[in-house]
């Protein structure tokens, strides 16, 4: 018998433990009368915090469920560091510091040594921070450590690599064009960021072309060492003997100044704008609309994270009711305030809809975001927003590599170690108007962005019916 | 909800999770030992057939459950196709109890839907000689009885209940083989997915059919129509099986989704859901006797029937290749197919080691030759058992021209690199290092309770027992260079080949 059924089962648990133990099936219970036993701890690890002479962070869990360990990094450098006539130079980095080898294996020795043990490193430099990563059996720590720390510390960038890798990103360019959805969301980040935005320009071949294997040398040089960079390693090991492994993996890298810059400022000015890249071989509409988002740091995050499920994520949101449920409208539809730890995100809503329901879906979206602005949420969705929220709340703790990551993540963007679970605190305070409130701060309606990619020919009604319209011209130059 | 899966779900079988006894031997001291994970899977089979596989996990307050219907879009016939699909959507609408305000009431309303809808469709396919007028008073007429019903409805009820009791990762996908309904919860709301699930396949009410319809078309033109390769691989299947049902798309033909009716979808539905063509597998922190006592009380209310009969077509062999082109504006992309059995047969094993050797990771045959050496390709990959492998399929070959090289050069690329399967040996570092990543595959696999979940009913379901997730690595350490080199000459034959390209043009629309 379990503990908190209905009222009613209590009363009569007696009669029930003898049916059951008579075989008899207890009572179906509807759905919303059940009782719940209270949830089982979470049992939250402590995650052990040192600083090594060489001045790297490392988190440190041990889990000894299954003979793996796993490492994550986190370097301070990002595409954001490269200057705009080599846009590509900080991904190719990262992809030939682990293609290319080092100066004592080369790339294919270290591709035939890891897959013998089954085991991955990997490393890759994305906007605003670099990773590596490995995996390994446990008894093969020792060989995934190594090869690690030597490609962090003495990648050897040859020639060959750097041109395979270049090849890579030339035919990336040639094929960016042909994922409708992927392009339109890549072109509404430049409307809000601006194209030359460092959070938004894309690499083109003349920036490709003019990287230098010096480029990569240099690049490495200037953000790779032992201060700059954090450890998450988690899996089957003792702590102890963890921490002295990575210091001898790592010994002789030397600790510098370190130097830090400041991430990029965004400006941006509220506008309303119409945009339109004509596509001719689609029948369907990929819309985007919006405007810049916030900053996770924002005592109103908190209460955004409550707006964002009941405007427009997951089933239960006002937008997938309403446009894909309700209206029929489209199978992808989606809405978020994003709020970045650095630097300003996006506020953006859209859908996919066939060519012919173009503008009344556009109104459709834009009604929503209306809606939210005009009057209080009802309280239904606000507590629905919020159980389910605090409800779900466990699965932040249900695996080792999410908590030890998550708390290199707030380490690496100068956040409180404990900041969600003081999110976890705000959001049980959050009030209807306190939704109204934030709405109207930080959601602009009538100042939205939109982006229609599609075959305007076949549209419901022109864009024009919406504000003047800018065309875009996606053609990729070439070299 | 209602992720068509195809390329995914091969992925997830190329890659699939072997275990074998060795695994135990190599564990250090200290490490939870991977036999005791097989002893910890307790199965149970309810009067009406429905089976439930059950794994305690108590390392985190969480559980996942899958309920695998074996049903997927191959269980279709002509002229409903999508129909699996559609339905996966449909159970998403809520029952009797779940969903509306008085069911009585509502039922009659969702009749009248109907009938607008019928009239509608036969006005329609009057083609050029229906009344125009006509069309559109009966589209409004299909409109106002659609409104009349909502009024009986509570919308989206099923979603919220379990949203609002903590999920995560609600979801449905369809394939050619199954539909699969997935949802993770805090491990105090068991009864909660006992009493919403077993609902939804006991009493299920099919509202907002005809909206949810639109839906779907909205996903055929996302997932298929503009997206050059998914409009490639609906050819290339197309092609590559004339008279098994492989060979139909499993979002569904347009003009099928659009025409498809309700008690279509009812007919389908009383097929294919019947408890002897559900396997369930629970796997986190749960009681193996509360979880069977919460079964029998909940889904014992599901009436048997016997379990329907499997596809019986067969695909007859080729009589040459198979060539199927797509013009567009975007770039060259190249797959190519051979006719294989499916997963039960005798020489999976050795294929999947084919697989492995040719397309996996940077040691990979494929990616020497085309990305490293010939420098003519950015990818290159290679699958066994596409679009299912529960019926004989195809083992799929993948690569993406580098750019300014042709699909041409990377079909003869690949080619070659299968000539030499079939001239030299594989060298036993090849072979073990195959073994070796598939033990290791099976590792990782334990340590998410949702994988494991999924892993335990497919297994079940195609191979007759969820254990050959563990015992397939047996199997695997026989393989030898000799079994690779008979399959390579047996299947891998220009005769047995399908080859689908994009060729890049400018739009002429």
């Amino acid at each position: 018998m379990r503990e908190g059924r209905s009222i009613l089962a209590r009363s009569v648990m007696g009669l029930m433990v003898s049916l059951w133990i008579a075989g008899s099936a207890m009572a179906q219970t509807p759905y919303q009368d059940l009782q719940y036993p209270k949830l089982n701890d979470i049992r939250v690890p402590e995650v052990e915090q040192v600083t090594l002479s060489n001045g790297m962070k490392l988190f440190v869990l041990e889990d000894h469920e299954l003979p793996l360990i796993h490492l994550s990094a986190r370097i301070r450098v990002g595409s954001i560091d490269e200057s705009p006539e080599k846009v590509g130079l900080a991904s190719l980095t990262g992809t030939v510091m682990r293609t290319g080898g080092t100066h004592s294996r080369t790339g294919e020795e270290i591709d035939e040594e890891l897959e013998r043990i089954a085991a991955s490193v990997e490393t890759g430099i994305g906007l605003n921070s670099g990773s590596a990563s490995m995996s390994v059996l446990t008894k093969d720590l020792g060989t995934g450590l190594a090869i690690l720390a030597d490609i962090l510390m003495n990648p050897a960038f040859p020639e060959e690599m750097i041109q395979l890798g270049k090849l890579r990103q030339r035919s990336a360019i040639s094929r960016r064009n042909d994922s409708v959805n992927r392009l339109a969301s890549r072109e509404f980040g430049k409307l809000i960021y601006g194209s030359d935005s460092p959070y938004a320009r894309s690499s083109e071949y003349a920036t490709i072309d003019s990287i230098t294997r010096e480029d990569l040398i240099s690049f490495h040089q200037r953000f790779f060492y032992p201060n700059n960079m954090m450890l998450a390693v988690w899996g089957d090991f003792q702590t102890p003997d963890m921490i002295q492994k990575i210091e001898e993996a790592f010994q002789g890298w030397e600790k510098r100044e370190l130097q830090v810059s400041l991430p990029p400022k965004v400006n941006y000015e509220f506008r309303k704008t119409v945009n339109l890249i004509q596509k001719d071989d689609v029948n369907q509409t990929n819309i985007y609309m919006g405007h810049i988002g916030g900053l996770r740091n924002d005592p109103d995050y908190f209460a955004l994270v409550l707006m964002n499920r009941i405007l427009g994520s997951g089933f239960t949101s006002r937008l997938f009711k309403e446009v894909r449920s309700r209206q029929g409208l489209a199978y992808s539809v989606f809405g978020y305030y994003s709020a970045n730890f650095n630097h300003e995100g996006i506020f953006y809503i859209g859908c996919q809809t066939k060519s012919e329901t173009t503008v009344q879906a556009i109104r459709a979206l834009t009604a929503e975001v209306e809606k939210m602005a005009a009057s209080e949420v009802s309280d239904d969705e606000l507590e629905l927003a919020r159980e389910s929220y605090l409800n779900a709340f466990v699965f932040n703790f249900d695996s080792k590599g999410e908590i030890v990551n998550r708390l290199m993540t707030y380490a690496y963007f100068g956040y409180p170690l404990d900041f969600l679970e003081k999110a976890k605190e705000k959001i049980e305070k959050v009030t209807k108007s306190d939704i109204l409130r934030v709405v109207r701060k930080h959601l602009h309606p009538d100042q939205m962005q939109i982006l229609a990619v599609g075959r305007s020919q076949d549209f419901d009604e022109p864009l024009s019916v919406l504000g003047p319209v800018n065309q875009m011209d996606i053609t990729i130059p070439e070299p | 909800m209602g992720w068509v899966m195809r390329i995914k779900a091969i992925r997830w079988l190329g890659t699939a999770f072997w275990m074998s006894i060795t695994v135990a031997l190599i564990l250090p001291v200290g490490a939870q030992s991977l036999t005791d994970f097989e002893k910890r899977v307790h199965e149970f089979t309810l009067d009406n057939g429905l089976k439930f596989l059950v794994l305690e996990r108590h390392e985190a307050p969480v559980v996942s459950f899958h309920t695998y219907a074996d049903v997927g879009s191959v269980d279709e016939v002509k002229g409903i196709t999508g129909m699996a699909h559609v339905f996966e959507h449909m159970a998403f609408k809520g029952s009797k109890t779940v969903g509306t305000l008085d069911y009585e009431g509502e039922v009659q309303g969702l009749e009248r839907v109907d009938e607008a809808f019928l009239a509608l469709k036969k006005e329609r396919s009057q083609g050029n000689g229906a009344d125009p007028q006509r069309l559109v008073e009966l589209q409004q007429r299909l409109e106002e009885a659609q409104e009349k019903a909502s009024q009986f409805m509570v919308p989206d009820e099923f979603e919220e209940a379990f949203i609002r009791a903590g999920s995560v990762g609600l979801n449905a996908s369809t394939s050619s083989d199954a539909t699969r309904y997935v949802v993770n919860l805090p491990s105090n709301k068991v009864e909660l997915w006992m009493a919403l699930e077993s609902d939804r396949f006991l009493n299920p009410v099919l509202r907002e059919f005809y909206k949810e319809k639109d839906v779907v078309k909205e996903e055929r033109r996302m997932r298929t129509e503009n997206r050059p390769r998914g409009r490639l691989m609906e050819e290339f299947l197309a092609v590559a099986f004339k008279a098994h049902p492989y060979g139909e798309p499993t979002i569904g033909h347009m003009s099928d989704v659009e025409t498809m009716t309700r008690s279509e979808a009812r007919a389908f539905f009383q097929k294919y859901y019947v408890p002897s063509n559900f396997t369930v597998a629970i796997v986190g922190d749960v009681h193996l006797e509360e979880i069977r006592s919460l079964a029998e009380t909940y889904f014992g209310r599901l009436s048997g029937a016997p379990k329907p009969d499997l596809v019986e077509t067969v695909e007859p062999p080729q009589s040459g290749q198979r060539r199927v082109v797509v013009e567009d504006p975007s770039q060259p992309w190249v797959v190519m197919g051979y006719h294989t059995p499916d997963i039960n047969h005798a020489d999976n094993a050795a294929l999947e080691a084919m697989s492995d050797i040719l397309g996996t990771g940077r040691t990979s045959r494929l990616y020497k030759s085309l990305v490293k050496e010939k420098k003519i390709a950015v990818n290159a990959s290679a699958f066994q058992g596409f679009p299912g492998s529960k019926y004989p399929g195809l083992f799929v070959f993948f690569a993406t021209p580098a750019r300014g090289h042709t699909t041409q050069e990377c079909e003869e690329a690949v080619s070659a690199e299968i000539e030499r399967l079939k001239t030299e040996r594989v060298s036993p570092q090849d072979l073990e290092k195959f073994k070796t990543r598939s033990r290791a595959s099976v590792v990782r696999a334990l340590a998410s309770n949702r994988g494991l979940a999924r892993q335990l009913t497919f297994y079940e379901v195609v191979t007759g027992d969820w254990r050959n997730l563990f015992k397939q690595l047996d199997e695997f350490d026989r393989v030898t260079d000799q079994d690779i080199q008979r399959v390579a000459r047996e299947y891998f034959t220009s005769k047995n080949s399908v080859v689908g390209v994009i060729e890049t043009r400018q739009s002429d629309r």
